[in-house]
């Protein structure tokens, strides 16, 4: 009886939302050995301890999806836009597309015959480059089948120059002193030239970080910078993000592990305006992974499996594969820790001192004051005998010391965050980084209230100071 | 070939560091660890010149450590700190005896003034017999409560400014971490405070915030310190087990993983509702509590009622409805009536006085009697009452000027 329903499509499905959203008294009286919802069909799935057929489950999930992005349209505000959804092709985004699509079918159905959204664009981030057994043409059939159009931007895209990215970091440490290497962080800011391939460089990025851990960290800061980037490009004021609930708890958790918790909120919350014109909204957090595997089973839903570095490794792998399988094995022992989780942690506001920070030029996040002054205090590397700091660290953050070959580098601490500092201090040396927000040191903003003057007059200090670095590749 | 120290270039390093990885000799790292820790304490101004601080000894390595970085670290960098030992006896057998004969040998070791206060003796109730009467299930919460509440006691008697407990680094980041699983946002703010208020008076922290466990037991073991190796006989809390295991996973994957949580938790922190709890004082005991009755004293009553549930019902109704419904039961009958906390403030200020008074009468140097009666200095000039006769002498006013500038 279900079956022939979920062969329809999503929205001949759909009961009112109201009706689903605030289940009357009535409806909250369960049967036993039947449907939560309908209460007259013999249930085919228990999801949190409750008991759904086939069709009112798949009307749940479409019911909720609507739900939580309604919710975060509510808390941003943004004119009628294009939207992008991020499109990795795993279960989660691709069940979120399918949510999508429906959402605006419905929408392009209702009395005002207009969606709030002009278009839906897909958007994926092929990451060939690194992982070559990805079949990306089975990820932009997921996008025709439900007839979205998909817009694919490769990996080492980001090595591309453009306005947003003019110039990369190059890491300069071997000519620190010894034992304070993490005092400070050293970089020439380059050009690219063409002598050097995208490829290659993305390549050659990843081989020069020194775990598996900053490998997946670096690798999802370019996705989210592309993703951003790919948004822009295509002018939709919103970008979907296709976190899970489950993902979100085990991304809190890591985050938190990497000594991000500054910029957490961003990187999790329900929406955040935090990137310049593309407002992000995370639709899919209430859904666990157990019931997406179920909407794609029953909505007959293509997806595939998106590889990581640590697939199928041991759990000390790196951060990212620990927590994962940490909070899959809580939840599993305590069931509502995901849900608890994710409930708390998007409470949590960002502090003021976020909103109104620079971004990190790596990672784009917001940085903290002084997060090196915090670390070095308490990792303490000077011997005691010496008084005087070597001479490379004496330089205030507007020196600009000189390089033996005539190059000139910049102390770029201050503008990297915590967590990102990690990953350069680990780096190999002349290592090249993709800068997030280089742009935003070369680009000088109107003034506003007196805290971003503050941010500015800062930003514009750092821009003249850039400005001299200027340098090709192969100067 | 011998590695050189990663620090010095000089010795041979002959250790890897926890916190960092960084190959070291033995003289860096008692000088890195130590000087992290007074960074913590210069940075968080813990303490001030002339304070009292009890350091909470429990005979572990923690707080050996800790009793011999604070003497170490007194001395070099001339604090002036007045430190004392304090110790709880929980009345654990076998695991408290031995661990209080270590801080009766640290107290020799480190020529520091000790105050040993058992449960036994503030309560009536040993940890030995309140398991007896609760099982082994909550007896920790029990434990947690009137740990707290005895170092607050101890620390009157001694009249302290300040107590510093052994915590350390892990023990935070576990914390964090537990708060975060549990969606406890408002005590994931609060963890991470340096200095929490005990009673409401007297200030606590953790100089050891940001020190590994591994360093500390690398540095006792550096520098053959004497301490009690024996976990509590009383298995604690199953939930922070999982934290724990998975914070060793986190720091074998990523040595800077423990600090990193705390940094993490430090930018957590709720800024906008830290909203505190109007102060006010159980009716019983006099201990600063948000209810009527202090949570010593629910737990305490329960004991001594035979309905040791009462202390750990879930809501204040529950325990009132235990309470009502248990009346009749006849009384287990240790009681001890807990020394009230006013009476115990009253001590305290009576002492603070008393020293003030020995410290002032000293500053008279205008007669060389120590016994000039202070009392009469209305006018505030740091003279006793003979001097100020002599007052006319040139020597005597110059000595006026210097107390009225030193005051
Ligand atoms: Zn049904
Ligand atoms: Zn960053
Ligand atoms: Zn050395
Ligand atoms: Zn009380």
């Amino acid at each position: 009886m279900c079956d022939k329903t979920t062969e329809a499509s999503l929205e001949t499905q759909r009961v009112s939302p109201k009706a689903t959203v605030e289940p009357s008294q009535y409806e909250r009286k369960r049967v036993p050995g039947m449907c939560i919802k309908c209460k007259v069909i013999k249930p085919n799935v228990t999801i949190r301890r409750s008991l759904y057929c086939k069709a009112c489950f798949v009307r749940t999930c479409v019911v909720k999806f609507r739900t939580a992005l309604s919710r975060s349209r509510k808390n941003t505000t943004v004119p009628r836009t294009k939207l992008m959804v991020a499109l990795s092709g795993g279960p989660s985004s691709s069940a979120m597309l399918n949510l999508m699509a429906d959402f605006q079918r419905m929408e392009l159905r209702g009395t005002e015959a207009q969606s709030r959204y002009e278009d839906i664009i897909a958007g994926h981030v092929d990451e060939s480059v690194l992982f070559p057994d990805v079949q990306d043409s089975l990820i932009s059939e997921i996008a025709i089948s439900l007839s979205i159009e998909c817009r694919i931007t490769k990996l080492e895209d980001v090595f591309a120059t453009n306005d947003e990215a003019p110039l990369f970091i190059k890491l300069v440490q071997s000519t620190l002193a010894p034992g304070a290497l993490k005092d400070k962080i050293c970089a020439h800011l380059v050009k690219t030239n063409d002598s050097i391939s995208s490829k290659k460089r993305l390549q050659s990025l990843f081989s020069s970080l020194a775990s598996a851990t900053d490998r997946e960290e670096m690798l999802d800061i370019i996705k989210t910078l592309l993703l951003i980037r790919l948004a822009r490009k295509a002018e939709c004021g919103v970008l979907l993000m296709g976190d899970s609930g489950t993902r979100i708890a085990t991304k809190i958790v890591s985050l938190a592990s990497r000594g991000r918790g500054f910029s957490l909120p961003f990187e999790v919350g329900a929406e955040s305006s935090w990137f310049d014109n593309v407002v992000v909204y995370r639709p899919m957090r209430d859904f666990i992974m157990k019931e997406i595997a179920f909407f794609n089973m029953w909505t007959k839903q293509n997806s595939v499996v998106v590889p990581t570095f640590t697939t199928g490794a041991p759990k000390r792998a790196s951060i990212g594969r620990l927590t994962e399988s940490f909070v899959i094995g809580l939840d599993h022992d305590f069931s509502s820790t995901v849900s608890t989780i994710c409930r708390t942690m998007q409470k949590l506001e960002p502090r003021k001192q976020a909103l109104n920070s620079l971004p990190c030029l790596t990672c784009g996040m917001p940085v903290e004051n002084d997060a090196q002054a915090w670390r070095s205090r308490l990792t303490v590397s000077k011997p005691l005998a010496v008084e005087a700091e070597p001479t490379i660290q004496s330089n205030g953050s507007n020196d600009v010391p000189s390089d033996e070959d005539g190059l000139v580098r910049a102390d770029i601490t201050d503008v990297v965050c915590y967590s990102c500092q990690n990953i350069l201090t680990s780096a190999a040396s002349g290592t090249t980084f993709p800068g997030a927000t280089v742009d935003h040191f070369l680009k000088s903003k109107g003034p506003g209230d007196a805290k971003v003057d503050i941010v500015n007059a800062k930003q514009e200090a750092l821009r003249k100071q850039i400005e001299t670095f200027l340098l090709n590749d192969n100067e | 070939m011998p590695r050189q120290c990663e620090i010095c270039n000089n010795a041979r390093a002959i250790l890897r560091r926890p916190k960092t990885g960084q190959r070291i000799c033995n003289e860096c790292f008692f000088y890195v660890f130590e000087t992290e820790i007074h960074n913590t304490i210069v940075d968080n101004k813990l303490f001030k010149p002339g304070d009292r601080v009890g350091i909470g000894a429990s005979g572990g390595k923690d707080s050996t450590v800790l009793a011999y970085v604070m003497k170490t670290l007194n001395n070099r960098y001339n604090y002036g700190l007045d430190l004392y030992l304090l110790s709880v006896d929980e009345g654990i057998s076998g695991y408290r005896d031995d661990s209080l004969e270590t801080v009766k040998r640290n107290k020799e070791q480190y020529g520091l003034p000790l105050l040993i206060v058992s449960y036994e003796q503030l309560y009536g109730w040993s940890m030995d017999s309140i398991v007896e009467a609760v099982g082994r299930k909550n007896n920790c919460t029990f434990c947690g409560v009137f740990r707290r509440q005895a170092l607050d006691r101890g620390a009157l008697m001694l009249d302290l400014d300040h107590i510093v407990t052994g915590h350390n680094a892990d023990d935070v980041a576990e914390t964090i971490l537990m708060n975060l699983f549990r969606g406890d946002l408002p005590r994931l703010g609060r963890c991470t405070e340096i200095v929490t208020a005990g009673d409401g008076y007297i200030g606590r922290s953790k100089p050891f915030k940001y020190a590994y466990e591994k360093e500390i037991v690398m540095y006792a073991y550096l520098k053959h310190l004497d301490y009690f190796s024996t976990e509590c006989t009383y298995s604690p809390n199953a939930y922070r087990g999982y934290a724990r295991e998975f914070l060793k996973d986190l720091e074998f994957v990523r040595p800077s993983a423990i600090l990193d949580i705390i940094h993490s938790g430090e930018a957590m922190q709720v800024a906008s509702d830290v909203q505190l709890p109007t102060l006010a004082h159980c009716e019983r005991c006099g201990y600063i509590s948000s209810n009527a009755l202090c949570k010593a004293c629910i737990l305490l009553e329960g004991l001594e009622r035979g309905v040791p549930k009462l202390g750990i019902a879930k809501s204040a109704r529950h325990a009132q409805e235990l309470l009502a419904n248990e009346s009749a039961m006849k009384s287990a009958g240790k009681a001890v009536e807990p020394v009230h906390f006013e009476l115990l403030r009253g001590k305290a200020q009576a002492m603070r006085e008393q020293r003030q008074m020995k410290e002032q009468q000293q500053e008279c140097h205008d007669c060389t009697a120590t016994s000039c009666a202070f009392a009469c200095d209305d006018d505030a000039t740091g003279l006793c009452s003979s001097s100020k006769e002599t007052r006319r002498c040139a020597c005597a006013d110059s000595n006026a000027e210097t107390n009225a500038a030193a005051s």
